[in-house]
């Protein structure tokens, strides 16, 4: 990332870790946990506007789900009395937990997928939160049902050219989009499969784990479902099988660099859940699919038995991190030609976000 | 009657670091114990209640000694002066 360095959130069972370095030293500062004991499944800087502002969505198991916000790269945090997020009283449901912070196309744009399966957005760079209605009120959303991780909107995908683009992803619902800013929402699952269900081929309730954009390629999208991967070449309207190569079609994060290399941690299969054959490799296709590459350099390729979440794998630029249930942290300088363990022992690692800073 | 609220360590963070609240007052019922403490500290409110004022599933208020989601819940008559609020046991 030329002279910027690399800034990591990593949300873990514990708290959050904020990591600073370079992508190719062993040298990386760690500060945290922050906010300890609770886990942290999303974070999100705002770098936007001249902001530096650190997002994060801590889950007390106790006391709730809250969206905190830090202006001095976590130095000290702010919880307003009044949770920022809450669940409107006419939906008679309680927030259970933030999945998912992002950015939408200007400057001042935020956006928030949670459990329970709901939408907020923020105008104002977070400083005020409503409920996305017309995702709310969509008719499939009491159809939907929740997988073991609750029934959340836990993917936001948006487009910096087009401030009426949002597609998300939810679990179990599968990818719905917006060409209207989020007034009215269509579901786009065509091609997706949900083995789990009597009609393999819904409309929707599929199981969609991470979708990810390509960055120069306006129409094309990439999938990892609850066993199956997929491309979209049409807007992330229908979506075809791109497995060839692959160990397994199981896994949970996505991530594309900026070169367009598409990166997945596959895993064995739904009931076991954990890397193919005791050996942790990174597949990355740089033909969109068509093909796959095992990575292995610098990855344990012996009784290695770990599990990576949906928003466990991040990239910036051509940087590629993930990390692991087990607490591993990895990182790769080179668009994963080369790995190498940042942290060996952290709390289970539920989320890694990285940008150059 | 005048009420003392003891609150869970974990809770400080809510409550500028008072663990024992004292609240002169007339009240009947633990709600209204919990309303006076929320003019107190009102970021405890959203950690002890959801968003829709229900006692969060593993947050524990006892009236006394008696666990008041066993009685009345919220609305149960005030018969002693001493709540407790903690957070449940469980944990991973």
């Amino acid at each position: 990332m030329g002279k910027k360095g690399t800034l990591l959130l990593v949300g873990t069972a514990k708290g959050l870790f904020i990591l600073r370095g370079k992508a190719d030293s062993k040298d990386w500062t760690i500060d945290g946990p922050h906010f300890a004991g609770r886990a942290v499944y999303s974070a999100f800087y705002d770098g936007r506007a001249g902001r530096k502002d650190i997002w994060a969505g801590p889950v007390s198991w106790h006391f709730g789900a809250e969206l905190l916000k830090s202006t001095d790269m976590g130095k000290t945090w702010d919880a307003p009395d009044e949770m920022r997020i809450k669940m409107p009283p006419a939906t008679k449901k309680s927030l259970e937990n933030i999945w998912q912070i992002a950015p939408g196309a200007d400057n001042d744009t935020l956006y928030v997928g949670v459990a329970p399966a709901a939408l907020f957005e923020s105008k104002d760079a977070g400083n005020t939160w409503s409920l996305n209605r017309g995702l709310w009120n969509h008719p499939h959303r009491k159809q939907w049902t929740p997988g073991f991780g609750g029934l959340a909107v836990h993917t936001i995908v948006t487009d910096k050219k087009d401030p009426n683009d949002i597609k998300i992803a939810i679990s179990t619902g599968g990818v719905y989009q917006s060409s209207d800013g989020g007034q009215k929402w269509k579901v786009t699952n065509t091609g997706v499969k949900a083995y789990f269900l009597p009609n393999q081929y819904p409309k929707f309730g599929q199981c969609v784990h991470k979708i990810a954009s390509h960055p120069k390629k306006k129409n094309t999208f990439f999938l990892q479902n609850h066993h199956g991967v997929y491309r979209s070449r049409d807007g992330a309207e229908t979506w075809e099988e791109i497995e060839n190569g692959l160990p397994s079609n199981f896994g949970f994060g996505l991530t594309v660099t900026d070169n367009g290399s598409v990166f997945i941690v596959p895993l064995d299969s739904d009931g076991k859940r954990y890397t193919c054959d005791g050996k942790l490799r990174v597949y990355r296709s740089n033909d969109d699919g068509d093909t796959w590459k095992a990575l292995t350099k610098g990855l344990p390729q012996k009784d290695a038995y770990e599990v990576i979440l949906r928003d466990a794998v991040g990239s910036v630029g051509n940087e590629v991190y993930f990390g692991t249930k087990n607490g591993k942290l990895f990182g790769s300088p080179d668009n994963g030609d080369s790995w190498k363990m940042i942290q060996g022992s952290l709390p289970e690692i539920c989320c890694v976000k990285s940008y150059a800073v | 009657m005048s009420v003392t609220v003891h609150l869970s360590g974990h809770l400080k963070a809510f409550s500028s670091g008072e663990l024992e609240i004292a609240l002169p007052g007339e009240y009947k019922t633990v709600g209204d114990v919990l309303n006076s403490l929320w003019q107190r500290h009102l970021a405890l409110r959203d950690r002890i209640l959801t968003e829709h004022g229900d006692i969060r599933q593993h947050v524990n208020i006892y009236l006394g000694s008696k666990d008041i989601r066993r009685m009345d819940g919220l609305v149960t008559p005030l018969t002693s002066n001493e709540v407790h609020i903690f957070n449940a046991i469980s944990g991973g």
